[in-house]
Order: C-alpha cells, then structure tokens, then sequence
C-alpha cells in the first residue's frame, strides 16, 4: 500500500513537471491605460491581465499605464483588456459592466471618467463630466441635462428606491431610502414648479412628510408597509408633473386594496415583497414625457 | 363562357406579375476553419459560415438551388416555413438526400412573415457550419403592419458554438458517458470537490440515486459565435446613434446550446418569436432555446459607446458579444458561473428511487418555474461558503437538516419544496421571459368545429446511456403517426427526463396554450424543462409527412421525435422507393458506437471494446498477461437493456481463459465450486443491474454448472481528474483502479489485481 502511494507521489510530480515557467512566445508589447488605483487594484489588473507562458502584465499605479506583453499568436489585446475589465476597471478599449465596478474595493473605485456613458440601469442620471478621449462628446451628451427638470427628480427617484427595498423585504434600505425622500422633500424648489403644479405640491407635501419621516423611523416592515400605502396615494396624486424618461406604471394589488408605482410592468409587489410577489395588476400606464 | 375563361386567363396572368420570383443560388463546399488556433473542416455555403441570409417578402416565389459540391449527401430545412412537403428538407422522409456534385431546386410560395432560419437536416452537418437566417418581410401594406416595430432597422443575427471535435465523435462520446466534456468545463463534480464545498452527502444521495454529475447540456465547445463571431464588430451597427432603436432577429443555430441574451444598454423588448409577432414585453434577459427565433427591440441610450449584446450559453463556460454602436465598449455583466452542487440537491429531490421525476404536487409548466434557479448566483445568492453557513443563512437548525439527508437517504423528499423557490421572476427583481408571458396580438383559435385528435407524449431519457425518447421509443421503434386533413391536434407533452428539450414541428405553426386565452402565441418549437407539462394544438392543414422531434442535435440523432403522416395523402415524386427511405431514415438511431480501452501495465495489459447501440451491447473484456502465470483471459458479453432506465441487461458470455498455476493447484470460489482456471472456455448466461451508487452487480452462470456474482463499481470521480474502479466477485478475484485522466484518450493507471498483482500502466481510450 506503501508502495503505490509512493508511485501516485511520483506519478503527481511528473504530471505537474510541465507547468514550470517558460518564456512568452512571439512576444508583442503594448501600453495602455486602464484606471484604477492601489496596490489591490494592481493586483486585481495583473491577475485578470495575466496568463500562464502567455500574457504578462506589468500595471503602474501611479501612471495608471499598464505594459502588456503577449504572445500574439495565441492573444489578441482586446481579449486581455476584456478581462481586465470585466473584473471592474475601464481602458481605452471596454468599460467595465457597472455591477464590476461597483463591486471593486473601496480605495479601487477610481473617478469612472465614462460614467456619463454608464447605462441607464444603473445610473438613470447621467453626470457630466469632461471626456479625455471623446471630447466633442460633451455637447452632445449634455443633452440629457438640458431637458426641462421641476426638481421632483430626487423625490420620485428615492420613492422607487423605497419600493424596491419594501419589494426585496429590506427595511432598513427602505428606512435609510425615506430619510433620504424626507431630505428631497424638503430641498424641493417649489418654485421651479408651473402655478397649478405648485398648489397641489404644496397640499401634498406635508403628507408626504409625515409618511417619509413614519417609515425612516422604523424598522418593522409590517408598519412601513401600512404607511408606503399613504404615500404611493400621495404621490400618485403629482406623477403628471414629473418629467419621466421612462414609462410609470401605477399598479394596484387587491388583498392589500393598495396601489403603488413602478417603472416596471410586470409586477412586483412592495406589499408582500417574496411571499406574493406578482400579486397585483397595472391599472394606469403614465407614458414617458421624454 | 368565353367571358369566364378570358377572365380567368387574365386573372393567371395578373397574378404571375404580381408575384416576384426570388432566386438564390447556394454553393455547399467543404472548407477549413480556424477558431481555436487549429484548423479543422467545416462546411461553407457561398464561402461563409452562417451560410448567407436569404431575405423574401410574404407573396414572393422563393426558388432556391442548391449546389452539392461536397463528397458527401446534404439536405436543406427551412425552419419554421409553410411549404409543400417536398420542399421541407428532412432526407429520406421528405426528400432523397442531395446527392454529391449534384444541383437541387427547392421552391416554394412565400406565404408567411417573420423571422425563420434554415440548416442542414443531413447528419450532422449543422454543427459544422451548415446554419443561416432566413427573413421573410411583411408587405407594407400588411393589416398587421405595426409602426413603430416592422418599420425599424433590422439586424439578422444567428448563434451557434463551434468544437473542435469532429460532431460523430461528439456523438461518440457522448453515448459512451465519457466525461471528457465535464472536465473541460470543470463540471466533474468530483467527490474531492463536494467535500471542499459542504456537499459530500448531497454527492452519495446523487450517487445513491444512480445518477452522474448533473449538467445543464452535454458538449463542451470551444467557442460561441455570433454570426460566426465570438467578438463580433459588424460595421453595419455602428451607424447606430444615441436612442435609436434595432430590431435583432435572433435565431438560435446552435446544435445543443440554449443561451442567455443580455444587453448592456438596458433593458431587451421581445416582439416576436419563432416567426410570429407577439405583443411587446420588456425584459432584462431570456433564455432562447436551440432552434427558436426571437425578435428583439433594444435602444442605443448613448453615443460613442458601443454597447455590448451578449450571448451566454446556458452552461455559462465561454460567451459571445456583438456591439451595438461605435465607441468604446460598455460591456454587460457576465453570468456568473453556475453552482452545481446545488443543481445536484435539487436533482436529487425531484428523482425518484425507480428514475422518474417527481412533481411534488407542483403544476410546472411554461419556463415559469425554473428548478435551475437554485444554481443560479444572481437569483439565489452566490454560492455560500460551504453547506454551514448556508444552513445558517436559511436560518433552519443544522440537526434537522442533517437529520433529514441521513434519514435512508430519501430525506429530500421529506423537505418542503414549494413552487414559490422556483419562480425566477418572484425571487429577484431581474425580470426573465418565460413563456407565460407571450401574448399574440391577434386570435389565433382554431376553428370550433373541427375533429380534436388528442395526442400524448413523454419525454424520456437516460443521461447514462444517452437515450432519447418520447415514451420509451425512439423513432426506428415507433411508427408514423397518422392524422387527418382538417383535424385539430392536441398534443400534451410531458417530460421525465432530466435535460431540457425544444420540441420543434415542421411545417405548422401550433398555438402554445399558455393562459393567454385566444391570444395564445403561435409557435414551432417548445422548450420543456424537466417535470414540466405543455399542451399545443395545430390545425392539420398541409399534407405529408412532418417531422416533430428535440431539435438538441444529438437528441434527434439518438432517436428523440416522431413523424406525423397524413392519411391518404399523395405519394411524394421525391421518395421514389418508400421503404427504403423509411429504413434509412430509422437507421439514424439504429447507430452503433464504439468504445474502447487498453491499460498497457507493468504487470499485463487490461482492457475492453464496446459496441452498443439504444438497446444493445456488444462487450468484450480482456486481461492479458505477460507469462503463463498471470494468464490470459478475455469475457465477452452480448446483451440487451430492458426498461427505460436501462438497469437492467440480461446477456449471454462467452470466457476464455488460460493460466498456468504451480503445481496443477485448484481454486474454490465462495459457493465451494472447483475450478483450475488453468484453460477454459466456457457459455455463459447472466445479468447485469445496475444498483443504488451505480454499482453494477453481475450474476453469471457457466456451461459447467460454475456459477460467479460480481460487483463492480467504474469511474468513481475521486477528483477532477481522478477515478477509481473497484471490482469484486465470488471467485475471490478482486481489482482496484486508479487512473488520473491526462488527456481525452491518455490515462495514467496504478492498479491492483489478485490474479497479476499490482501494475503501473498507461490508458489508452477510443
């Protein structure tokens, strides 16, 4: 038994003998600029760049300029860039997914010098920001910021932000989320708004103070439920004034006998969150006013 | 009189006008590719792989000549197309094939829109290049014309994967259970990882239920192309400006690859499918099913930012990508990989000691229920760091839990499954499509009056052996099924097997009854998941013979379908000899395969050949010594499987032995039975089952009255690449293997043997 143990040890050895280090073949060198800053991303770069007797990437933190060395019959840069940025760090050629970045370290989420490009999944608000690479873009992408705004922006994207932390059953987002409406509430530039607009505004407004301030101040999802019915009647009540980029749906679940919105048609229900999730029906559709 | 025939003449020639002959001239040529660094054969059509798009309009006169220039036979599918049978492609049953260096005209009227493809229906030529779109426009002056959508830039994109492998060795391969593909996905799901991962009993429970390493689909490939791309940068998208809209029409080419559609600008609008228009739905993502066609609309939210459509496979190994606009590249998220021991757990719930699947009282139906959401990261939660700290999360009392697995190792059935864990749609905010949610814009009843002919099939399949079948028949064991002109058929599907199958049926299109009342959509192919039931109804209004069967490539070449025949229709003038076309077209599953191996070790060589087919194995056995001492044996088996599970294989043997053993010494098995081993040839008769931990126990009886139980355990997955063979049987003879995998025909073997001790060798497999 000693035996063959022994042979598997030597029969191991041999079998991992051809993995040592070798020299790159048909090598070709590149410079590039991929963002990122300390030594963790460093790491995270050259891990994702790098493949055994292959790829070779040295990343400067600093000059933010990586030096690749390939094998270019076996290697293209674009594949070594894709994976470089599939893991969160943008370069000349892709920009990383959001989810990548927004997953990377904290000292590693570099300024995203495309993040007025980002998808709007994420970021439904484009910043701007000058481009190094694309600078005639500015102009042009400055165009989603010239649309007429009445500042009621920062109130609905936050009610969302509480639908969607009662949908996901998370009462401390939706907590945290209704301090942060109570915050856009109260910074709200009522005059930004047409007359007829700013009288209902201003009825409104205490109420849905009162239903902001209720449901920062719990934890229990049960009452911040109860009082999110308040508040999607409320709002419901100016969704005509806010200049939507996306299509709102207002949608109602019977065993609750309350409505809610969404940017969503199909349904998700904030009332029950995974117990009854597609409980519910749209029953006004409030097209995009841009 | 006159008048009329005048009148009629006129109206011929009015109608020739107004129908435009469209011709396309198809050159079918061998060619060499290069995808992976190795250049390896492929078929090219015009030079290109997809083969060309072929654009019609609905009341155009397609004629389509096809120019054979191959060595071998071909035959052209138009997928999704109405058209006289004779047209539809499918070798020996609607047509001869296409003989080599020869030209065939397919034509036919256009009489439908939407987005179709075609491919070759001959072998297996459609893994290796032989795949295109096929777009039929509506006229303008279409009633269903929808602005907004038909008037919207289009792009024809096409999906596939490519190997490396030669598609019969493919096929070889995979009758054979090699696990060479689960090892280059790294899916072996080995015992040294289940107890890295917390999962070592979910392992024996899979065992215990004799079942392998789970996966979502059998080929590894080496690459996943869009339109023969795996980074696709067609410069006809980068015209493409901020808020535009692009209408994709998808079709899904691949021979045995279901793939996720993601995209980086957001979310996807689904507008048609499989032809038809359905009403839009938006959706993050949705899984396209081998053979069916999507229409998708998507925006472009940004200039100067190309944005990435990706195309994952449903295993999630590789992808593909083409972008949408010019600029830099904003990718999507990739999927992250899938969590298979999971997978495994909730296999080994839904199987059945007796190899069925069981339903738990849950109505599964429509891709609503998903069962593989539990391997999914992005719906359940990335994989927890070992079973603990899952128990833990769940919040349920570890005891109970272990209790339960322990509990004769049934205790999974025992654990409350509810529908709910398995609506990916309810346990996430990413919205997936499902069937569920496609709705026709129009009605699309069948007329009340009709016949209803009520058909029922089950899907059934032995990953093991890799047989598939509707009710335990493949298709050289069942007969054409009839039905008549004017008949509504009704067909409800059920699937017991564990893989997933589109269904696709020629030349209809059947409403899906998916609870969308009149609306039902109108469709050609049907995913099914395992456990789920799907009904389709068709009206019966095109004579011939139609082909309804998996539309996984290597599931239909196993046997998996059926042919739907018209009662008394016409004899078809290109199936001039009937019986002939029919044996050849059975003879596609009466396929043998072949299998061997030889250990060349210090102590002997060891070894077998296996030919099998569906029903039948053909096995010989041999040990070969290098002196008298150890003997010379060999052991042939010839036997056939019974029952759907294949369990069970009664056979007849024949064994010849010679050895040599000092001093005429004489060997006595268990039952007290002499025997000199010294030199026989024996008859046998015996049966194998195979049991719980997929242990085959092998129960023999020889011409001289000896009888030998024997039990034997092959291709335990130690690890990775490690397997260890264990044998035992009541002449006392006993052997223990262990061979690392090296390559896809090296292995590197240690084993002993009581009758040649013990033996260092090298593994050689076909």
């Amino acid at each position: 038994m000693k035996s063959m143990f022994n042979i598997l040890i030597v029969l191991s050895v041999l079998l991992s003998a051809n993995t040592g280090y070798a020299q790159i073949k048909n090598p070709k060198k590149e410079t590039i600029k991929i963002l990122g800053n300390c030594d963790r991303c460093k790491s995270d770069i050259e891990k994702a760049g790098n493949l055994k007797n292959e790829v070779i990437v040295i990343w400067n933190k600093d000059s933010k300029i990586a030096e690749i060395t390939f094998d270019s019959k076996k290697n293209s840069l674009t594949e070594i860039l894709k994976r470089i940025a599939l893991e969160g760090y943008d370069n000349d050629q892709y920009l990383a997914p959001d989810m990548a970045y927004a997953q990377l370290a904290e000292c590693c989420k570099y300024e995203r010098k495309k993040q007025m490009y980002a998808s709007t999944e994420v970021q439904p608000k484009m910043e701007m920001d000058a481009d190094m690479h694309h600078p005639e873009k500015h102009t042009e992408m400055a165009m989603p910021d010239m649309m007429p705004t009445n500042g009621l922006d920062a109130l609905f994207d936050n009610y969302f932000a509480i639908k969607d932390a009662l949908v996901k059953t998370n009462a401390t987002a939706a907590s945290a989320k209704a301090s942060e409406l109570l915050t856009a509430i109260k910074d709200l530039k009522i005059e930004s708004l047409k007359a007829e607009e700013q009288t209902v505004v201003t009825k409104i407004m205490p109420l849905l103070m009162d239903a902001a301030k209720s449901i920062s101040e719990t934890k229990d999802i049960g009452k911040q439920r109860e009082t999110f019915k308040m508040l999607s009647k409320n709002i419901h009540g100016i969704v005509t004034f806010y200049n939507s980029n996306e299509t709102i749906y207002y949608q109602y679940c019977p065993m609750q006998d309350a409505n809610w919105l969404s940017k969503d048609s199909t349904i998700k229900n904030p009332y029950y969150g995974s117990q009854m999730l597609s409980c519910g029906s749209t029953v006004e559709t409030i097209d995009k006013k841009n | 009189m006159k008048k009329t025939i005048i009148w009629l003449l006129f109206l011929g020639v009015f109608s020739i006008q107004a129908q435009n002959i469209v011709r396309y001239d198809l050159f079918v040529r061998d060619t060499i590719v290069n995808f992976t660094g190795k250049e390896k054969r492929a078929i090219a059509v015009n030079g290109q792989i997809p083969m060309p798009t072929l654009t019609f309009t609905e009341g155009d006169i397609a004629e389509i000549y096809v120019h054979n220039e191959l060595d071998e036979e071909t035959s052209l599918h138009w997928h999704g197309l109405f058209l006289p049978n004779k047209e539809d492609g499918v070798p020996y049953l609607t047509q001869m094939p296409i003989p080599p260096h020869t030209v065939h005209k397919y034509t036919f009227p256009i009489i439908q829109h939407g987005t179709h493809w075609y491919h070759s229906h001959f072998g297996l030529q459609e893994q290796i290049g032989m795949y295109g779109s096929m777009i039929l426009n509506k006229r303008p002056d279409d009633k269903t014309f929808r602005k907004g959508i038909d008037d919207l830039p289009t792009f024809p994109i096409v999906l596939s994967e490519w190997t490396d492998y030669k598609p019969e060795n493919v096929h070889r391969m995979l009758h054979n259970a090699s696990d060479w593909f689960a090892i280059k996905k790294g899916t072996t799901q080995s015992y040294a990882e289940a107890i890295k991962q917390g999962y070592f009993k979910t392992k024996v429970h899979n065992e215990w239920k004799r079942m392998n390493a789970m996966d979502v689909s059998d080929v590894y490939y080496d690459k996943f192309l869009i339109n023969g791309k795996s980074e696709n940068d067609d410069t006809s998208l980068k015209s493409l400006k901020a808020v535009d809209k692009v209408r994709l029409r998808i079709s899904n080419g691949g021979a045995s690859s279901y793939f996720w559609l993601t995209y980086a600008g957001g979310k996807i609008t689904v507008v048609a499918n499989d032809g038809n228009d359905v009403e839009p739905v938006e959706v993050d993502r949705m899984l396209i099913a081998v053979s069916e066609t999507y229409d998708v609309v998507v925006t472009i939210p940004a200039d100067n930012i190309a944005f990435e459509f990706l195309a994952t496979p449903e295993d999630r190994t590789k992808s593909a990508s083409i972008y949408l606009g010019e600029g830099i590249k904003q990718l999507t998220s990739p999927l992250p990989k899938l969590k298979y021991f999971e997978g495994m757990e909730m296999m080994n719930g839904m199987m059945k000691m007796n190899g069925d699947l069981d339903q738990m009282g849950m109505n599964m139906s429509m891709q609503q229920m998903d069962m593989n959401v539990v391997m999914y990261p992005e719906i359940t939660g990335p994989e927890a760091n070992g079973k603990k700290a899952k128990v833990e999360m769940d919040g349920e009392e570890p005891s109970t839990h272990k209790m339960e697995q322990m509990d004769g190792m049934d205790g999974m059935e025992g654990m409350k499954m509810n529908e709910d864990m398995y609506k990916s749609n309810e346990l996430s905010d990413i919205t997936t499509l499902n069937y569920a949610m496609l709705k026709s814009p129009t009605q699309t009843t069948l007329p009340d009056e009709a016949p209803v002919k009520e058909l029922r099939f089950t899907l059934t399949g032995n990953m093991n052996r890799y047989v598939w079948s509707l009710d335990n028949k493949v298709i050289s064991e069942s007969d054409k099924i009839l039905i008549k002109k004017g008949e509504k058929v009704r067909i409800t599907l059920y699937n017991n097997s564990m893989m997933r199958h589109p269904m696709h049926l020629h030349g209809h299109d059947f409403r899906l009854l998916n609870g969308q009342g009149e609306y039902a959509p109108l469709k050609n192919v049907v995913d099914i998941m395992p456990m789920e039931t799907d009904v389709i109804e068709f009206e019966a209004n095109a004579e011939g013979d139609w082909f309804f069967h998996c539309h996984i490539l290597y599931h239909m070449m196993s046997g998996m379908g059926r042919v739907f025949s018209y009662e008394n229709q016409e004899p078809n003038p290109l199936i001039p000899n009937p019986q002939l076309a029919l044996r050849k077209l059975k003879s596609d599953d009466r396929d043998f395969h072949i299998m061997a191996e030889n250990d060349f070790a210090t102590n002997g060589n060891d070894g077998q050949l296996m030919v099998q087919s569906t029903r039948w194995s053909f096995g010989t056995e041999w040990r070969l010594g290098y002196n008298d001492m150890h003997g010379y044996e060999t052991e042939t088996h010839i036997g056939r499987y019974i029952g759907k599970m294949q369990w069970l294989m009664p056979f007849v043997g024949f064994d010849w032995r010679y050895r040599k053993l000092g001093h005429n010494e004489v060997e006595e098995n268990l039952f007290g039975q002499k025997n000199t081993k010294d030199k026989r040839s024996l008859v046998s008769v015996g049966v194998n089952y195979t049991l719980p931990m997929l242990v085959v126990a092998q129960a023999e009886i020889f011409t001289d009255g000896n009888v030998r139980l024997q039990f034997e355990r092959n291709d335990i997955p130690v690890t990775q690449r490690l397997r260890m063979n264990l044998m035992w049987n009541t002449d006392k003879e006993y052997i223990g293997v262990l061979r690392y995998i090296a390559t896809r025909n090296l292995g590197i073997t240690t084993h002993y043997d009581s009758d040649m001790g013990f033996g260092v060798g090298l593994n050689l497999n076909y």
